[in-house]
């Protein structure tokens, strides 16, 4: 009982020493990381947001200008299909992937003969850059290319079009690759997920007779909460950032039809140089980002709480 | 289960927002413009930096040929730096107003060339031309920026034509046209023999589309009028312009309609293959081409449209610019002189394979009978225009691309093309 207390009554104390004497490792490991992100993101990105507000041709000094990047940004029709072709993608892109990610981590979960196989064959595109992934495309997608030769085969040639120069099919036409490689990367997230579930759930489930949908719907996919928070911050990421298979297949054309909003900041930063407008149109996805994962985490938070 | 307890899952979520400030949109775009990264050059005295985009196989030889004939000189040296074309283009302000930046840089001559002038990125090279009193005045012209100086060295130009192949033109018994009319019955007789008249090449490479455009305006509405257009003293959705585009649909049909989704290269080869009758294109299209086709390769201007309009024709040149800020003034200049020399000209047509013409009047180009006959053709014009891009400015280049892919297209929708495209263009220049 004595011994109880003075545990208790010695511990806060303890505890106060140690944290007004934080060990210099510790502080070194904080704050050296902290410095180096401060000049290579945090600072850049704060130029950022000032650049946002000016107009610059990367050559004369930023001139300030105020707002009117972001009046000009309400007006521009452009950049609203940019925005919509964004969220298509979004919902797409992600959708899908984590669709096809969660399906394909469930047939492939079992250990069977030749589940290796085929799980590295799915994750394989992963592994290709995506410069070599939309070289690959092009010449699926190419006049007279394989697309245009299996539809032939299978008598469906009136469908055959210019798939990445005809404005209805070139954004969907650079999804599809997009997804083929992202579909396997989010797999392996799911089936790192589910190889974590105690099988002692599933057991006991199966012993209070719950079907294999019901252990799916009320065992698995609860499981796989702490999961989904990682494969939605890869999914938003990597929707906003999507550029490069964008860039190699239609540099957003034809006439902005594929334009996604990393591509028209590339284009209004690079070719245009209109470096203060596109520091805009870089704000406003961070934004976005931002409020898709805040709000997911949020949620989540509020969840536990 | 313990994988996912709450603390872990809370450091996952932070790597996320940590993986968002890496994605930072906004610090990817200011670390590339605002930390100049100037290439280590220039001190005084030392080797003079070339900065060159030239980096096909033929024309890269050709370039490290010239810089070592320099250096055996004597008279200085030089180092020759061959860097991707797009990088280039896309990194040029940036070299040019570092701290330190590359002495020379190969580009081209005309509006681009004073942009940079104006902003004073660009050195006074008066002096070199001193030494080329015999180039001729349109060359001299096109050097001088706003303020009267010489800010630009050319090295060599080359034209743009109708390219097609001789065996074809005789297979299916068709003659070069001269005019407009003839040029449409040509695309309908090589329509009704089943061969897409027209090639062209706009995926990836939408900018060839600008050649139509640039040369209907200049058949049409005159070469002053063109350059006034593209510096924005006019407007893209004047009656004048649009008139372009009625001439342009007539001819539409005969466009062979996969040349919207491959790029130049590509259409090069069709070309080669007989897939299409004839190519509106550069002579670099040729860099594509088999050895033993280029015997096969003719071409014919740009038909007449209007005979009371003067005759010009696209001559973008090429040459060398040096940066301001050079650390070595003197050893810059010495090498432009070399470069801009007989002996060094001469080297550089017959060491690339390119069909180019010499900018020195007096070095011989090759003689080919396809280079005499397109130098033939550019001494005959009154007037020669750069290129869309080069007359006005990279800038404007993608507003072009968008509204002209979309004719093409959507020829129904010229009127809200044009508007939209004067208002891309008004914000490109308002910057």
């Amino acid at each position: 009982m004595t011994a109880t207390i003075s545990t208790t009554s010695v511990t806060p104390t303890w505890r106060r020493r140690r944290s007004a004497r934080l060990s210099p490792l510790l502080v070194a490991f904080v704050l050296v990381p902290f410095a180096v992100e401060s000049v290579w993101v945090f600072w850049p990105a704060l130029q950022g947001f000032w650049f946002s507000l000016t107009r610059w041709d990367g050559m004369s000094p930023p001139a300030f200008v105020g707002t009117d990047n972001y009046v000009e940004l309400a007006g521009d029709a452009t950049f609203r299909g940019a925005l919509v072709n964004t969220v298509i993608w979004l919902v797409l892109f992600g959708g899908l992937s984590v669709l096809g990610g969660f399906g394909m981590a469930l047939v492939l979960q079992k250990e069977r003969r030749g589940v290796g196989f085929y799980r590295a064959a799915l994750f394989t595109p992963v592994v290709f850059s995506l410069v070599v992934t939309a070289l690959v495309w092009r010449v699926f997608y190419q006049p007279d290319g394989i697309a245009d030769t299996l539809l032939r085969a299978v008598g469906l040639e009136q469908l055959i079009r210019p798939w990445l120069a005809d404005p209805q099919t070139a954004l969907y036409a650079v999804i599809l690759p997009a997804l083929w490689r992202q579909i396997g990367y989010v797999m392996v997230l799911f089936l790192a997920g589910l190889k974590a579930i105690d099988p002692a759930l599933h057991e006991a489930a199966r012993m209070d007779g719950a079907n294999s949908w019901q252990r799916l719907r009320h065992v698995t996919i609860p499981q796989l909460r702490g999961v989904n928070a990682v494969v939605l911050s890869v999914i938003v990421i990597d929707s906003l950032r999507s550029f490069d298979i964008v860039w190699s297949l239609t540099k957003g054309g034809p006439y902005h039809s594929s334009e996604l909003l990393s591509t028209y900041m590339y284009s209004t930063a690079f070719q245009s140089l209109r470096l203060g407008y596109a520091s805009a149109i870089a704000v406003v996805i961070f934004v976005l980002a931002l409020a898709v994962i805040l709000g997911y985490l949020v949620r989540a938070f509020r969840e536990e709480a | 289960m313990s994988d996912f307890d709450p603390g872990r899952r809370r450091f996952l979520g932070h790597l996320g927002l940590a993986g968002l400030g890496a994605l930072g949109a906004s610090s990817f775009l200011s670390a590339c413009a605002s930390s100049a990264s100037g290439p280590t050059t220039g001190n005084g005295s030392g080797a003079v930096t070339i900065q060159s985009n030239l980096s096909s196989p033929q024309a890269k030889a050709a370039m490290e040929k010239l810089i070592a004939n320099f250096n055996a000189q004597g008279k200085g040296t030089a180092s020759l730096n061959t860097i991707a074309s797009e990088t280039f283009r896309t990194q040029l302000p940036t070299y040019l107003t570092s701290a330190n930046p590359p002495d020379l840089y190969t580009w081209y001559a005309g509006s681009v060339a004073n942009d940079y002038a104006s902003k004073s990125l660009l050195l006074d090279v008066s002096d070199v031309w001193k030494s080329l009193g015999d180039y001729p005045q349109s060359l001299r012209t096109l050097s001088t920026d706003a303020s009267g100086k010489q800010i630009f060295v050319p090295m060599n130009n080359y034209w743009w034509g109708f390219f097609y192949r001789k065996s074809n033109f005789a297979k299916w018994g068709v003659q070069e046209p001269k005019t407009w009319t003839e040029f449409l019955a040509l695309c309908e007789t090589l329509k009704g023999k089943g061969v897409p008249p027209i090639g062209i090449g706009l995926g990836d490479t939408p900018w060839v589309a600008s050649a139509w455009f640039d040369y209907l305006n200049i058949r049409i509405n005159g070469a002053p009028f063109h350059r006034e257009l593209l510096a924005g003293k006019q407007r893209f959705d004047d009656p004048k312009v649009k008139a372009v585009f009625t001439r342009w649909r007539e001819a539409l049909p005969y466009f062979d309609p996969k040349g919207k989704a491959y790029p130049f290269q590509e259409a090069t080869t069709a070309l080669l293959a007989g897939k299409t009758g004839m190519f509106l294109i550069g002579t670099f299209f040729a860099d594509a081409a088999p050895k033993d086709a280029l015997g096969d390769l003719d071409f014919f201007r740009f038909p007449i449209i209007d005979p009371a309009v003067p005759l010009a024709e696209e001559a973008p040149t090429d040459g060398f610019f040096a940066s301001a800020k050079t650390a070595n003034p003197t050893g810059t200049k010495a090498l432009l002189t070399y470069l801009s020399g007989v002996e060094a000209q001469e080297a550089y047509v017959k060491a690339s394979s390119g069909i180019v013409l010499p900018a020195n009047p007096k070095a011989k180009a090759s003689d080919s009978p396809l280079v005499v006959k397109g130098k033939a053709m550019l001494d005959e014009a009154k007037e020669l225009t750069q290129f869309f891009n080069r007359d006005s400015s990279d800038a404007l280049q993608p507003t072009a691309d968008t509204a002209l892919t979309k004719f093409i297209d959507k020829p129904d929708q010229i009127d809200a093309i044009l508007r939209e495209w004067q208002a891309g263009a008004e914000k490109v220049f308002k910057g």
